[in-house]
């Protein structure tokens, strides 16, 4: 009976992070609802070895991970090929001066994410870059950049990991640069 | 073209960028870092676009420590409660 009302208590107070946080890795709200429902089953079945050692949003938190990954590694099973040419000609060499752009940033960027409209954009170009790199490039910051766990969790190689974070970022600049810093 | 020469000969601009990452990350050997080193003094495309890294790389991190706003409204997450205390018989 105490496991009942213990598990009650965690999906009243825990759903709303557990739901915002896998809604945000995964961009799709229905999918973070199936996922976080996984989650509590997995927090039921396996209640007797969560020890108290954690907390237990933590505890929660490390199943949605795992949740995720297995989420990831289902859909994405084959290698990623992951070509560079937009921003690269066949030497390897910048295919334009866009790079050199200015952005203006000196004292500014610390004020960016206070900025809304800024955050939308921001928002818009994460959006845009296809899941395969949004949710490895999500977990890497969510998890303070831990490459190694981050690589072995959603099982890609770490030289996968660095072509993902790469080509993700070459995007997100090319975006910002473009509905941002020479816009405004 | 001597540009794209000396590129190539010590590190193209696509494999900078991607030994960026791993200095980021802390993860980069000491053979990779002279090589990105060498580059870099020689590249100013690639500085650039070092400088900018070093900016997503804040805004990035700064945001995904940030409580998200919301995604799911309240009635959603109310719906979703009732449901799997149902499912769980609790």
């Amino acid at each position: 009976m105490e496991k009942n009302n213990v598990l009650k208590s965690w999906v009243e107070q825990y759903s709303e992070p557990l739901l915002k946080r896998a809604a945000y890795v995964l961009s799709d709200k229905d999918a973070a609802k199936d996922i976080v429902q996984d989650v509590f089953l997995a927090a039921f079945s396996y209640y007797e070895s969560f020890e108290g050692k954690s907390k237990p949003l933590t505890w929660l938190m490390a199943i949605l991970n795992r949740k995720v990954s297995d989420f990831y590694r289902k859909k994405y099973q084959s290698e990623p090929h992951i070509k560079l040419d937009h921003f690269f000609d066949e030497t390897g060499s910048w295919n334009n001066n866009e790079v050199l752009n200015d952005w203006d940033s000196s004292g500014k960027e610390t004020h960016l994410l206070d900025d809304h409209d800024f955050n939308a954009t921001l928002e818009d170009c994460i959006e845009e870059l296809p899941s395969r790199w949004k949710i490895p490039l999500k977990m890497y910051y969510l998890q303070e950049k831990k490459a190694q766990e981050v690589s072995q969790e959603l099982e890609i190689s770490t030289t996968n990991l660095w072509k993902i974070l790469q080509r993700s970022r070459l995007q997100l600049r090319e975006c910002l640069d473009n509905n941002w810093f020479r816009k405004s | 073209m001597l540009r794209k020469f000396i590129h190539l000969l010590f590190l193209p601009c696509s494999e900078a960028t991607l030994l960026m990452e791993k200095q980021n990350a802390e993860t980069i050997s000491k053979k990779e870092s002279r090589r990105l080193i060498l580059h870099l003094k020689i590249c100013k495309w690639c500085r650039a676009y070092q400088q900018k890294l070093k900016i997503l790389d804040d805004i990035l991190k700064r945001r995904c420590s940030d409580k998200k706003e919301n995604t799911i409204n309240s009635s959603d997450i109310q719906d979703f409660k009732n449901k799997i205390v149902e499912r769980l018989d609790l």
